[in-house]
């Protein structure tokens, strides 16, 4: 498990356990203006998701992946391998998602969640008058534009940062890691994470989170932000002046200082 | 060279018409520069308050996912993002698929201030794209085919040099392709009675698209093989063949076993029609005996003809003449028209047929008299149908009579040639000569 998510243990070995979830695209290297921040006060795990990142690729069995909960359940693993107790999950977008399955599965194991960015669907549902954001069309050819990046995927990940100044941290070192996505696992993930519904999952949060929503996010419009305040139970939104679907990444300071608040009144 | 104000303008004119797309934002995606090109190409309006803010705004749905899930996280993390491919929208226009590559600038401290971004037009990169995933898709699902393939498959070389060797040749010839490669194929697929079996099938296919015929090697396998010459994407001198190796082995059993039980069968009954042959004459008294036993040798003979041929059909001809030679010959049975194939119920039924005509007309009919013979005419009766008509013609026999009662022969004659021919019978009694018109389906 810990060198299959290829998982990272920082922080203070005494303190209270906080995990992190990355989300589509990325791997754990997203948290890394949020981690130095937390790790004086607190005991730090962040994994790569099984298929995504560094984590060993020929564990991605696209049949039991075909779903969210096989990801949840690699989190309660984790959570039991390293005999974590009652830790907050933070997970991001689908990593938020992951994160709430794995609480409703074992609500005892996690104490408190922090949704960065979620959303429980994507895909617009005008019967029920719910607005995701994304029509059936849009997401069909987002699935086909990631395998058309497929015969470019590769220069992706060349060690090579152009316009760098010589001297700028080793190339090599500073590609590797990065978002680094095999085609046809980052298809597959992709189809499963924009396609899920978990909207009745939120409906049914068994342990208490904090929702960080963007005020200006291109992909989660507010109506979905509001629909989560509004009907899942134990929920805290909290709106940040920011513009994107990753405040970790471009406010980075106001995500930390968000997740100490909520921990702090705990 | 230019001195600094001609490079200063050049310069302006190079971003500004770049033969490429320019972009420039902040870190969080807001447009702080788009270039003429560009702004061309997307057609982007010149009212600054109808422009877009963020450069995801000027992709397609997909690409804004894409741009939040992939790309803004990359510029930050690794500082640059290669050749994306992604489309942009086009104001009143169809989609533009462009190219996207970016670099982050950074201040002192390692934070990202810009991002820079050059866009390539892409439409012929991804048409010519677009047609090399199909290919290669096309030739993965083809590949699969031959490589699961239970027949032998290979490619060769005119002169019979193997180039190809799939894994069904491998199990059917029990040899890897290392250790065939390069080889003569007929050196190393040895058929004893047909060691020139290559070089003969490669003639073959000088006149004919392609070569298939059978054989059996040494170790009593049976193979179906097919050579075809390779025409397409032909280079170089020598002309490529693929070769299809089938294991017919288990087809050539059940058909030799088929073919015995066939002739045995074929054995026992006739022998079993000569048992009752003699039984007959044992038991019936000499006004019967005769014609029953005529009876079945008629029957005998039509069997014959159907073992002898395919055992599913036989040539009308071949019945005629069998009948002719009841009647006494050519000159007493005359035979005109056409022939036809018929299947074996039919051969059966009118054979039987024809014996109680001929021995009708032997007894009391045209063949009666020395001078009298029949005259037995077919034709078809639709051009595109498999109608028959089969005119039986008495000729220069005795007065005929219309007889008073139905005899078994007559009787016979209607209920075979009704349901088991499956055709209409019509008997004229006519005084110069008794006329029986069958007309029958093939």
């Amino acid at each position: 498990m810990i060198a299959r998510n290829r998982v990272v243990t920082t922080g203070v070995a005494d303190g209270r356990p906080l995990v992190f979830i990355h989300g589509f695209g990325c791997d754990q290297s997203m948290w890394r203006q949020v981690v130095p921040s937390l790790a004086d006060d607190f005991r730090i795990v962040t994994y790569d998701l099984t298929g995504m990142g560094q984590s060993d690729l020929s564990a991605y069995d696209p049949e039991r992946y075909a779903d969210l909960q096989a990801h949840a359940q690699d989190l309660l693993d984790i959570i039991d391998e390293l005999g974590l107790v009652q830790p907050v999950v933070v997970g991001h977008s689908i990593g938020a998602t992951i994160a709430l399955l794995a609480a409703n599965q074992e609500p005892q194991k996690l104490s408190r969640l922090v949704l960065v960015s979620p959303t429980p669907c994507f895909l617009n549902d005008d019967a029920h008058g719910y607005h995701g954001g994304f029509s059936q069309e849009d997401l069909e050819e987002l699935i086909s534009f990631l395998d058309e990046n497929h015969l470019g995927w590769s220069a992706q990940m060349a060690p090579m940062i152009a316009g760098q100044p010589a001297g700028a941290p080793a190339a090599d070192e500073l590609t590797k890691g990065f978002c680094r996505t095999d085609p046809a696992i980052a298809q597959h993930f992709g189809r499963v994470t924009f396609f899920a519904d978990e909207r009745s999952a939120f409906e049914k949060a068994a342990c208490p989170s904090l929702i960080l929503h963007c005020d200006d996010d291109a992909l989660v419009p507010m109506q979905v932000a509001e629909w989560m305040r509004d009907r899942t139970p134990g929920a805290t939104l909290k709106v940040l002046k920011a513009t994107g679907h990753c405040p970790h990444m471009t406010v980075s300071s106001d995500v930390v200082a968000a997740i100490r608040d909520y921990l702090k009144a705990i | 060279m230019y001195d600094k104000e001609e490079l200063r303008s050049a310069f302006a004119e190079l971003l500004e018409d770049a033969p490429c797309g320019i972009v420039v934002t902040d870190p969080d995606g807001r447009l702080q520069y788009v270039n003429e090109t560009l702004s061309r190409w997307l057609n982007l309006p010149t009212n600054g308050e109808e422009r877009p803010q963020r450069l995801p705004e000027l992709m397609t749905g997909p690409g804004k996912l894409y741009y939040e899930t992939h790309l803004a996280p990359m510029m930050r993390l690794q500082g640059f993002a290669r050749e994306i491919s992604c489309s942009m929208k086009v104001r009143n226009g169809s989609n533009l698929p462009v190219l996207l590559s970016g670099v982050a600038r950074q201040d002192s401290e390692g934070n990202p201030v810009r991002f820079d971004y050059t866009i390539f037009d892409a439409r012929e990169r991804r048409l010519y794209e677009d047609q090399l995933r199909a290919a290669r898709r096309e030739a993965d699902e083809l590949a699969a085919i031959v490589r699961t393939s239970p027949n032998g498959i290979l490619r060769v070389e005119e002169d019979g040099v193997i180039l190809r060797w799939n894994a069904g040749a491998e199990r059917l010839l029990g040899r890897s392709f290392e250790a065939v490669q390069g080889l003569r194929v007929q050196d190393e697929i040895r058929f004893e009675e047909d060691p020139d079996w290559f070089p003969r099938a490669v003639e073959t296919c000088k006149s004919a698209p392609e070569a298939v015929f059978e054989t059996v090697d040494g170790k009593g396998q049976h193979f179906e093989i097919t050579v075809v010459p390779i025409r397409e994407h032909e280079v170089g001198p020598k002309r490529n063949y693929s070769i299809v190796l089938r294991d017919i082995s288990a087809r050539k059993k059940a058909e030799l076993s088929l073919k015995v039980a066939m002739n045995e069968m074929k054995h026992r009954i006739k022998n079993t029609l000569a048992v009752v042959a003699g039984m007959a004459k044992q038991t019936l008294p000499g006004e019967f005996r005769a014609s029953f036993i005529g009876r079945l040798q008629a029957m005998s003979k039509a069997h014959d003809i159907l073992t002898s041929e395919d055992h599913k059909s036989a040539d009308l001809m071949e019945l005629l003449t069998l009948t002719a030679d009841e009647a006494g010959g050519a000159q007493r049975f005359r035979i005109k028209g056409i022939t036809a194939m018929l299947p074996s119920e039919q051969v059966t039924s009118l054979s039987m047929a024809l014996h109680e005509l001929t021995t009708n007309a032997l007894k009391y009919g045209a063949l009666s008299e020395p001078e009298g013979y029949v005259e037995v005419t077919c034709e078809k009766i639709e051009d595109t149908g498999d109608l028959l008509r089969l005119v039986w013609q008495e000729c220069k026999g005795p007065p005929v009579v219309t007889p008073t009662r139905r005899g078994f022969g007559s009787k016979m004659i209607d209920t075979i040639l009704k349901f088991d021919l499956g055709g209409e019978v019509e008997v004229d009694y006519r005084s110069d000569g008794l006329r029986c018109v069958i007309t029958f389906r093939v």
